[in-house]
């Protein structure tokens, strides 16, 4: 009996174990006839590319809204809806780094859509954080010329899928492009609205600076000094931060919607700047917030920060 | 006579273990020697040093000073061929009954010492451990969870197992703390079968009584050897009050060692407070 | 009904992470048992978050992170292993100290290097739906490797655990097998957390071997079971994950602390009701002196 068991069990463990190892592997099968499925990653992607795709196509989300791009999990379900899709639009440039393995891995054959595809990095200046090889900022949307290109690469890349909206997709791109334009126009005059000396930006993360260079702010710092938000903060850099803020007199800090305040308040504490909350830069809001399409909520944004530094 | 070509002679020279790196010294300067097949007890108050003796003995603590010798040769330096069968029969305590095993595999566990790197229990091994199960009279229990024992049993699968060792030496600490009085007598009955083997025994205890009738020599100790030799010779007042002090009083004739509370080593849960009662 | 079964292994990805947590499964479960048995909960714990500095020294020697991670886990085992060596230090308290002296490190060489692209965290830990071939092998492989250790080195391995007086006594290089058990346990962690996820490791350690322990009264057996409710536990999970749209690790996690509860309710001997219910029938049925 002793024996018995102690082989079995030990034939049982390492044979089982080596047979689901080696199990066959099957790609699923597509149906040819479903209508066009296309996805984006994050919602301000989804609603360029809705603007773009028009009533051809109804473009996805992965990612619920509001919700912070580095605690995103998917869920079987999410996989599936990625490999089972024509498309699939990422902002690109290591924005969703994490996600590579995932992408990878997914199955399917859909076409990646990489929307920042073309556009070179804002310069990371010197006291900003980087390290040679990755100092890219993909945070690229946050200009709306730069969305002029994500537009563009949208269409291209519903086209490759779709070639007989071939047509639909350029005048749509072409129209929104110009809605970009007006925008780009109103954030610049609403700009002129806060006095040139007190154009300064410090932000939880570093979100801002596509904005920052596009509309002449200067970036003092930022909380967390990585463009990720899942770093912590080493005590010295909140202690430069808050020399610089009061060096520079900078009078708000802006914090982004569904993030924690409390190093900002902190900060407010030491300095006396404000701390405005509530930004959106990487999520939507819901459909009855304040920001429910790229273009709303880049104004939004703008009139927070007007409001703030005026 | 299972070890007639291997007599097992122990021999203790100025042994000394501390710990804390030397802020506690357990033992100094034992020496002691013990011929093949001879009974001695270990008696002393608590925190005199004897569970540490029988750790140094089996190579558990580190030596400080001194050296031990079994069949004249230093503890460490045996060949693996003639592999040295020390057994170490633990305080119950020590081990988790609620592990997933049964009686026969702790048992067996007395024989992997011998079994050699990846080997499984031959057909040997498992009659040495019927036989070491018959010995203690558990052999009903072979397939019990130890969880499921008594104390007594627990005890009895302890002693089943140093059996199974075949040993030339047997070290038991305190076998007949919180133990019925039939595991009690079945123990003193096996250390009289193992005397006949050829087996030499070293057993701690508190029972001053047991240790007078039932042992050939007697080791009182308390950090030091107070003395060694036949229980009549070291059962001595002065003796007993070098070794427990204050704690041995004189009532009508009779002396009453009060061991209870001394020393930093706690008793094991259940034991009876030991006010052991000695013949002046 | 049968479609129910077959439509989420349509998937590539879905088979993959199917044989991804059934392998993890079955690994951390066995491993899991001298967790379990030794009391070290919380060492799988300690010992994911433990590699941070080696997947950070990875990074910026940039060597391969995976490498970095097995090299951390084992100097943390083996680091443990040193503290208790003679019982200078309870085992607990040595995972706890190191466990918060290399995650600090951890997070301390981050903060050095900053970049966008140091997402460590997620590179770190997996997503079992990301599993591609490669990862499979290495899982099999290192797997087979630590189960076979532990087949091999059975009876060492369990005198060790149960009684390491005995295993000295019986000339057993004692700390060197502590050191085996330990090193076995972060080649689990560390493989199984690269595919699956922390969350999943840590719970997957420990929760199948302590249902399997309600369930058995001998090891070998107590392993085979656990390693079974592990695999069972990472297929329902998967399940339910792909048809409830939830997280899938936490799916898995869920579906074993729901076998542990079931366990603890109705297991023969150690369960709940059994105990309430049956103490009178225990009794008339104990050993007899």
């Amino acid at each position: 009996m002793f024996r018995l068991t102690m082989r079995w069990g030990a034939v049982v463990l390492v044979i089982g174990f080596l047979v689901s190892a080696c199990a066959p592997s099957e790609e699923p099968i597509k149906n040819a006839a479903s209508p066009i499925r296309v996805i984006a990653i994050e919602s301000f992607l989804a609603d360029i590319a809705q603007n773009v795709a028009g009533e051809r196509i109804q473009i996805e989300t992965l990612m619920p809204i509001g919700m912070d791009p580095h605690s995103f999990e998917p869920t079987p379900q999410d996989v599936r809806k990625i490999a089972s899709s024509d498309g699939l639009i990422v902002n690109g440039a290591g924005f969703e780094l994490f996600l590579n393995r995932l992408l990878e891995n997914a199955g399917g054959n859909y076409q990646l859509i990489e929307a920042s595809k073309g556009l070179t990095s804002r310069a990371v200046k010197s006291n900003e954080p980087h390290d040679e090889e990755n100092s890219n900022d993909p945070h690229f949307w946050m200009d709306p010329t730069n969305a002029m290109q994500y537009a563009k690469n949208i269409r291209d890349g519903l086209t490759r899928i779709d070639p007989a909206g071939a047509a639909i997709y350029k005048a749509n791109a072409d129209a929104y492009i110009v809605k970009l334009n007006a925008l780009d126009q109103r954030i610049r005059q609403q700009v002129i609205a806060i006095p040139k000396a007190d154009r300064k930006l410090v932000t939880d993360h570093d979100t801002l600076g596509y904005f920052a260079d596009r509309y002449g702010f200067e970036t003092v710092g930022m909380i967390v000094p990585s463009f990720s938000s899942v770093d912590s903060t080493p005590a010295k850099g909140l202690a430069e931060l808050i020399d610089a803020i009061k060096a520079t007199k900078t009078k708000a800090v802006f914090v982004e919607a569904n993030a924690n305040p409390q190093l900002a308040d902190q900060i407010a504490q030491e300095t006396g700047a404000r701390v405005f909350t509530g930004l959106y830069t990487h999520s939507l809001s819901e459909p009855n917030g304040p920001a429910p399409t790229y273009i709303q909520m880049l104004e939004y944004d703008t009139q927070k920060i007007v409001e703030a530094l005026k | 006579m299972l070890y007639s070509n291997s007599p097992a002679h122990l021999e203790i020279r100025n042994l000394s273990v501390s710990y804390n790196n030397g802020a506690r010294r357990a033992l100094e300067n034992i020496s002691f020697s013990v011929p093949q097949g001879m009974r001695v007890a270990v008696v002393g108050p608590n925190g005199a040093g004897k569970s540490t003796l029988f750790k140094a003995l089996v190579g558990l603590v580190p030596i400080e000073r001194g050296e031990i010798f079994i069949h004249d040769a230093a503890l460490g330096a045996h060949k693996e061929s003639e592999r040295l069968r020390v057994a170490y029969v633990p305080q119950r305590k020590e081990v988790d009954w609620r592990f997933p095993v049964s009686v026969n595999d702790v048992v067996m566990m007395g024989r992997y010492g011998a079994l050699g790197w990846f080997k499984r229990p031959t057909k040997r091994d498992r009659e040495a451990v019927q036989r070491a199960l018959v010995e203690m009279n558990i052999s009903n229990l072979a397939n019990y969870p130890i969880g499921e024992l008594s104390g007594g049993q627990q005890q009895r699968v302890f002693l089943a197992r140093a059996l199974a060792q075949e040993p030339h030496i047997l070290l038991m600490d305190e076998p007949f703390t919180g133990v019925d009085a039939t595991t009690q007598e079945a123990t003193l009955e096996l250390l009289n079968q193992l005397k006949a083997q050829g087996v030499t025994l070293i057993v701690s205890t508190h029972d001053l009584n047991l240790a007078a009738a039932r042992f050939d020599r007697v080791l009182l100790l308390n950090h030091s050897v107070i003395a060694y030799g036949a229980p009549a010779q070291v059962f001595t007042t002065e003796n007993l009050i070098r070794a427990f002090g204050t704690h041995a009083m004189f009532v009508e004739g009779t002396m009453i060692v009060d061991d209870c509370c001394a020393g930093d080593a706690p008793h094991t849960l259940g034991e009876s407070p030991a006010l052991e009662l000695i013949e002046r | 009904m049968m479609e129910i079964l077959t439509q989420p292994l349509m998937y590539g990805f879905m088979q993959r992470g199917m044989l991804a947590s059934v392998m993890v499964g079955i690994l951390c479960a066995v491993v899991g048992c001298y967790v379990v048995l030794r009391g070290m909960a919380y060492l799988g714990d300690a010992m994911s978050h433990a590699i941070l500095p080696g997947v950070a020294v990875a990074y910026i020697l940039k060597g391969e992170i995976l490498i970095g991670a097995l090299i951390a886990a084992i100097v943390v085992a083996l680091g443990i292993g040193f503290f208790t060596r003679r019982g200078t230090i309870k085992e607990d308290t040595a995972i706890g100290i190191l466990f918060a002296a290399t995650l600090s490190l951890g997070v301390a060489l981050i903060s050095t290097i900053k970049t966008y692209a140091l997402d460590l965290t997620h590179i770190l830990f997996g997503n079992v739906l990301g599993v591609s071939d490669t990862d499979l092998i290495l899982i099999a492989v290192l797997g087979a490797v630590v189960l076979l250790t532990i087949v091999l080195l059975y009876k060492e391995l369990l005198v060790v655990s149960f009684d390491p007086v005995l295993a000295a006594t019986l000339r057993l290089p004692v700390e060197r097998l502590k050191n085996v058990l330990l090193i076995l346990i972060a080649l689990a962690v560390v493989v199984s957390m690269q595919t699956v996820g922390v969350g999943l490791v840590a719970a997957m350690l420990v929760t199948p071997a302590a249902t399997a322990y309600l369930l058995t009264r001998r090891l070998p057996a107590m392993m085979v079971v656990s390693a079974a409710l592990g695999a069972l536990a990472s297929i329902i999970g998967l399940y339910l994950s792909f048809y409830l749209n939830i997280v899938s690790g936490a799916a898995v996690v869920l579906t074993a602390t729901i076998f542990f509860f079931i366990a603890y309710l109705f297991a023969p001997q150690r369960g709940l009701i059994w105990n309430v219910l049956g103490r009178r029938n225990a009794v008339a049925s104990a050993p007899a002196e």
